[in-house]
């Protein structure tokens, strides 16, 4: 839908999605520095979060808001990510045109291959942590169990590790303009035009 | 004990019967363990397979109340196989003397000795005696021949204890009865040691002193009596229950085994004539030849300046009990279940569970007007009048709860099995209203004397004279136990001198302490409150010494002796009869484990002429048993001086002969001839008795099941110091019975089930324990099983009942012949699961 | 001053329970209610107030006189200790410079995670969910004593000492292997068996959980590997590629061309 009152953006994000955005991003890098606190014992964020007691209703109720969050992204996200079609395919063949800078890429949807893929991975390695968290919170005594949900917990945070910092920068600095959606909700109709065609074209 | 505890790592074979160190005397287990790594055996015989048995290099198992046929047979295999030292045998014991030909043994009299009463059940000794010479000396055959030698006699008495005879009584198998005898009897050779350990499981018979006996001929026999690593060791069992004997806790002995004069004793010359042995051997020492200064010295110490000469040394004012009285445990609550008493003090025990037939304790309590509990907590005794089956309303006793401070809450002595004597410190405060036993005792004193000074009496003298002086100098309330040590220690009343030296020597000075024992004298010039305790408080130049006290870990023979650590009786002898540890020159029998040796040369401190002992302090000064002029014989406590294997001073017979408990499976002897048990034995009641708690089965098929009852680690006595300790009973939580994988088969019981043990006495509930640890015998043929109970629980607490009831609920009312120590070790009962 | 031992030596043990009572006074631990289930064996398993027990093992045999071993039974003092390892917590479990593994009950975090962890299944927990277990009597021996429990032990089935000195012991007595002696990085609590371990109840080779190992060595580096991967691969491709910008502005055409020639 255009912008009543400039034609010349559109809105890519409501009010609601971004709030929630900003929500996930915070409880996400609070669990992050108590989580390696707690793999790597570092002291000053353990003191810095009120000892380990505090340390740890830090970390498990940041969880349940990260937890909520991820659910609330569904309503979002989940139906646009699962809607693949051919120009996704071929999007992702020329690696999003990411890797050079004249590279031409098929007309994308509202996201494009590569954001549908990394939601689907947040989806589900939050979905990981966020189970096997709960469990490891509030029923650790069947031991082998416990074990491998320590095991998911650690393995999924091993994948946000790996694919948030690519979002960000994606998402910042090697896409200047996509930081604004996060920020206002909207972006230049060209911008899109060019990122998002498909979606644009149906937003006009 | 003959040895001591750090004793036991000098030996090469410890024989564990009749008792079972690793769970009742753990810290003993130490020296066992040392004496292994060395590589000693370790042989275990016991009921069941034990925490002991369980670090044994030989285990036999044998129905309970066997264990003189199966010592019996010991002694078959050491003289058919001639085991035994014969040096030590010839020169030490008397099986070189001739005994009176009309002598019988049980082989040739239907099961009796010669000289027995059926009407009084009492033996009449006069056979069983010795021949004598002109000189009134035994007569001799030293070759060990003669057909009525002590030897020969023993000889053809255990002729009858054939291996197959007496497995088919113990149930042992046979290869183990040899395993064990070709094992122990190996220490029969010069430098072997061999010692024995037991406890209640030999005791509590009636033939616990001929299990005893028998035991002493093997020793006597190996040689292994008086050498390090060797001795028949009891283990006691309590902490201080050695010192609570010698200071006269037993009704028939004043403190230091001096008897208990009875009635007919009138005065001190009798006394000392009925009570002193005589020989006319110079080479015997005869100590007890002693017995007027120790009793003389006695009376000065508890009645003091009031004990003269001329009042006979106040010897009228001891109590003696009348001809025939017996006043020992089973004798007491058997009165007392006849209404006989009015009051009682149970002062540091809980009869209600430790009395044998417990049921019948428990019922003689409520006879009692009065009764005062002297315990650290209330216990089944205090509480008997709201225990099971009692109706409190019917119940007339008043009881009265003193509580006792508990023993690290008072300085004092303590004496171990090892007669070692150590001084203890106190750690702390006693608890609440807790007292010192010492304190209660003193205010009980003092109570009595208020009232005999304001009432008078009718014989107050025995009491009112008496010295007590224990209060503390310093005026703050109590007891100064280091008067009461010292008055035990005794004093120098005058001057003392060795007369017999010329000039006469001063052996001590007016108002010190006694150095030692052999200073005593018989004319009131000195006190001794125990003369075996004479020297535990003592005074060198002046200086008062705690013996008790020494803390001198030093062992400088590498032998464990430790004399300079606290103070044993007498005069510091680890080792009795040591001087039967070398040859007659004073030679060690065993170079390795020189306990004493005599040193020819050395000229000892203060003597004008060479000749010493060293080591521990020996049985006497006097040179070896080879110097014709002054050697003398090694067992200086009997008046001939030599180790009995023939002895006559018992009820039930010179040696040692199998009869069956009370209750057993079988319904004749299988040795043979007419008696099944003890013939000796006190009987409280007539086979098959109705009526009375007094009952008993025997070979009863509604109670096939041999019992016996046992202590474990986790448990003290009767568990009233421990059923209060969290610690314990989660260990230890409830009673529990031991029974063969066979036997619950056969019951459908598994382990974990909740069972009913019947006797005919009681009925107690228990959790079976189903073990490997326990097999049924194989006994004359026929399959019998063998249980087993702890005895340590009660109903009062815990107070929810979980713990059991005593299992004394089970056992008889029935003693040993000569000690009347209840038969609480082989029973019979049955088991349903509940 | 080398790692620290005990050595336990069921051949000597005569299952007199000194140890139990002893650590329990020591360590002023509560004795819980218990029932007898058929055996001498009390508690049935170590418990937050139990940090040391003795196991009876009974074997039978066909022939001959069964074998009652005791066993007795703590924490392990593992040299690479499962529960040090996975334990979140900021100096919760520690390791005492004699090589004791000890607990700071108030930086427990009550996540339990060790007892997952534990081969032996040592962790327990107190009423307040806190980690108790056997610590070595660190207090003790600190200060130069044996554990309370070495301490008590009549027949020295329970020996501390220099760890190499305690191997070097068993070994001179005969004892062919001597369990812990190289599992787990060496064990603190040391066994001189004389048979099969399976014999006296234990594991025949102890080991960490495989999901643990892999856990400690791939995933756990993986986290800040995998974040500082995905940091130099944008810091790389900032650098390689550039920002995607639809038109160049004016004031920034000379960057453009920069990455155009550098492109």
């Amino acid at each position: 839908m255009a912008d009543q009152k400039n034609a010349r953006v559109i809105r890519k994000a409501n009010a609601f999605e971004i709030l929630n955005h900003w929500v996930m991003a915070i409880s996400f890098f609070t669990l992050s520095a108590t989580g390696f606190a707690y793999l790597f014992h570092i002291a000053g964020v353990v003191s810095f979060f009120g000892g380990p007691m505090g340390m740890k209703t830090v970390h498990n109720y940041a969880g349940l808001v990260f937890a909520a969050s991820l659910i609330l992204t569904i309503f979002s996200y989940l139906i646009e990510a699962l809607s693949f079609s051919g120009d996704d395919m071929k999007w992702l063949m020329k690696g999003g045109g990411y890797l050079s800078r004249n590279a031409a890429v098929p007309p994308q949807g509202k996201l494009n291959a590569g954001q549908k893929l990394v939601y689907l991975m947040v989806l589900a390695a939050g979905a990981a942590i966020a189970v096997s968290g709960l469990y490891l919170w509030l029923a650790p005594e069947v031991k082998s169990r416990t074990l491998s949900m320590h095991f998911l917990h650690n393995a999924a945070f091993d994948v946000y590790l790996m694919i948030v910092p690519f979002h960000i920068y994606l998402a910042s600095i090697a896409s200047p303009g996509s930081l604004r959606i996060m920020i206002n909700g909207t972006v230049p109709l060209e911008w899109a035009r060019k990122r998002h065609a498909k979606w644009a074209a149906r937003m006009t | 004990m003959t040895n001591h505890w750090n004793d036991f790592k000098n030996a090469d074979v410890i024989l564990v019967m009749g008792g079972n160190p690793a769970e009742n005397h753990p810290v003993a287990m130490k020296w066992i363990m040392r004496a292994r790594e060395k590589g000693a055996k370790l042989i275990v015989v016991d009921p069941r397979f034990t925490r002991t048995a369980s670090k044994a290099d030989i285990y036999a198992p044998l129905r309970s109340g066997t264990d003189i046929a199966f010592l019996g047979g010991m002694i078959r295999y050491i003289l058919d196989n001639k085991l035994y030292f014969r040096d030590y045998v010839t020169n030490y014991t008397n099986a070189t003397y001739l005994v009176n030909p009309d002598f019988k043994g049980p082989g040739e009299l239907e099961g009796l000795f010669s000289g027995y009463d059926d009407a009084t059940r009492k033996y009449d000794k006069k056979t069983w005696s010795f021949q004598m010479d002109e000189a009134g000396l035994p007569k001799k055959d030293p070759k060990l021949r003669d057909t009525n030698s002590v030897f020969q006699l023993m000889k053809r008495h255990y002729s009858r204890y054939t291996l197959e005879r007496v497995s088919s009584i113990t149930g042992t198998p046979k290869e183990k009865l040899e395993e064990v005898y070709k094992t122990f009897a190996s220490t029969g050779a010069p430098g072997r040691a061999g010692t024995e350990l037991y406890a209640m499981g030999w005791t509590q018979h009636t033939v616990g002193t001929q299990n005893i006996r028998a035991m002493s001929i093997i020793q006597l026999l190996l040689g292994n009596m008086g050498i390090a690593g060797g001795g028949i060791n009891a283990l006691r069992g309590e902490s201080n229950v050695q010192g609570s004997t010698d200071h006269g806790l037993l009704f028939h002995l004043l403190p230091g085994y001096l008897p208990m004069p009875t009635a007919s004793v009138t005065d001190l010359k009798a006394y000392i004539e009925k009570y002193t042995p005589k020989t006319k051997d110079p080479k015997s020492v005869n100590w007890w030849g002693n017995r007027g200064k120790y009793i003389t010295s006695y009376m000065k110490a508890i009645y003091g300046d009031s004990a003269t000469k001329d009042n006979d040394f106040a010897y009228a004012w001891l109590p003696k009990p009348d001809e025939g009285m017996n006043a020992s445990w089973l004798m007491l609550f058997d009165k007392m279940s006849k209404g006989g008493f009015e009051g009682f003090f149970a002062w540091g025990q809980n009869p209600a569970c430790s009395g044998a037939n417990a049921g019948k304790v428990r019922k003689g309590l409520s006879t009692l007007r009065w009764m005062v509990n002297v315990n650290l907590f209330d216990n089944e005794t205090g509480s008997f009048w709201r225990g099971p089956g009692m109706n409190p309303a019917d119940v007339k006793t008043e009881v009265f709860m003193l509580p006792a401070a508990a023993s690290v809450e008072k300085e004092g002595s303590i004496t171990n099995s090892a007669r070692l004597a150590q001084w203890r410190y106190k750690a702390a405060e006693p608890v609440g209203q807790a007292r010192p036993d010492s304190e209660i005792m003193d205010e009980l004193h003092s109570r009595v004397m208020a009232l005999y000074r304001k009432d008078g009496g009718k014989f107050p003298a025995p009491i009112t004279k008496l010295t007590w002086n224990y209060r503390r100098d310093d005026g703050k309330p109590g007891v100064d136990i280091h008067k009461v040590a010292k008055e035990i220690n005794g004093y120098y009343l005058a001057d003392v001198f060795d007369t017999k030296a010329t000039p006469p020597k001063q052996l001590g000075k007016k108002g010190e302490l006694c150095a030692a024992f052999p200073h005593l004298q018989a004319d009131g010039t000195t006190s001794c409150g125990n003369w075996i305790y004479c020297q535990s408080y003592t005074q060198k130049e002046g200086k008062v010494i705690n013996m008790m006290a020494r803390r001198n870990a030093a062992d400088p023979t590498g032998l464990g002796l430790h004399s300079g650590w606290a103070w044993c009786w007498p005069v510091n002898r680890r080792i009795l009869y040591n001087r039967a540890s070398v040859d007659p020159n004073g030679k060690p029998w065993d170079e390795k484990r020189k306990v004493i040796a005599w040193n020819a040369t050395k000229i000892p401190p203060g003597a004008d002429k060479p000749g010493a002992w060293e080591g521990d302090v020996p049985d006497g000064p006097a040179p070896p048993l080879a110097d014709e002029k002054a050697g003398k014989y090694p067992f200086i406590m009997r008046a001939d001086g030599m180790g009995a294997i023939f002895g006559p001073g018992l009820a039930d017979g010179p040696f040692p002969e199998h009869y069956e408990p009370l209750e057993s499976p079988l319904a004749e002897n299988p040795m043979g001839g007419r008696q099944r048990m003890n013939p000796a034995a006190k009987m409280f009641y007539k086979e098959g008795g109705v009526g009375t708690d007094d009952i008993f089965a025997n070979a009863d098929p509604k109670f096939p099941l041999v019992a016996t009852t046992y202590r474990v680690s986790e448990h003290w006595q009767t568990g009233v110091l421990t059923r209060h300790l969290p610690w314990q009973m989660e260990m230890m939580p409830q009673q529990f019975i031991e029974i063969s994988r066979e036997l619950a088969r056969e019951k459908h019981i598994q382990s974990g089930d909740r069972v009913n043990v019947y006797s005919a006495r009681g009925k107690v509930w228990a959790v079976a324990m189903v073990t490997e640890r326990l097999k049924p015998f194989n006994i004359k043929g026929a399959t019998v099983h063998q249980i087993g109970l702890p005895w340590c629980y009660g109903w009062q607490s815990p107070d929810d009942g979980s713990g059991g009831d005593s299992t004394n609920l089970l056992t008889p009312t029935i003693g040993d012949a000569n000690t009347l120590i209840p038969e609480t070790k082989a029973f019979m009962a049955n088991i349903e699961k509940a | 001053m080398g790692r620290k031992s005990l050595l336990v030596s069921p051949e000597l043990c005569i299952g007199c329970r000194g140890c139990q009572t002893a650590c329990k006074e020591w360590n002023q631990l509560p004795g819980s209610k218990t029932e007898n289930r058929g055996s001498f064996e009390n508690p049935p398993e170590l418990t937050a107030t139990t940090f040391n027990r003795v196991r009876y093992v009974e074997v039978a045999s066909s022939s001959g006189d069964p074998r009652w071993l005791f066993v007795s039974q703590r924490c392990m003092h593992c040299g690479d200790a499962a529960c040090m390892n996975i334990c979140p917590s900021t100096g919760a479990i520690n390791r005492t410079a004699d090589g004791a593994i000890t607990v700071d009950k108030t930086k427990c975090i009550e996540c339990k995670l060790c007892a997952s962890a534990c081969p032996f299944g040592t962790p327990k927990f107190d009423a307040q969910n806190k980690l108790s277990k056997c610590g070595m009597c660190a207090d003790r021996t600190a200060s130069g004593l044996p554990p309370a429990c070495a301490k008590t032990c009549p027949t020295g089935a329970l020996r501390y000492g220099e760890r190499e000195e305690l191997i070097a012991l068993a070994k001179k007595a005969g004892y062919a292997k001597i369990y812990g002696e190289n599992d787990l990085g060496g064990l603190g609590t040391l066994y001189a068996f004389r048979d099969e371990p399976k014999l006296y109840g234990m594991d025949e080779k102890p080991a960490m959980p495989e999901s643990l190992i892999f856990w400690q060595n791939v995933l756990k580096p993986l986290s800040y590997l995998g974040l500082g991967g995905a940091l130099a691969l944008s810091l790389v491709h900032l650098v390689a590629v550039g920002p995607k910008k639809d038109e160049p502005k004016n004031d920034e055409p000379k960057k453009d061309e920069e990455v155009n020639k550098n492109g």
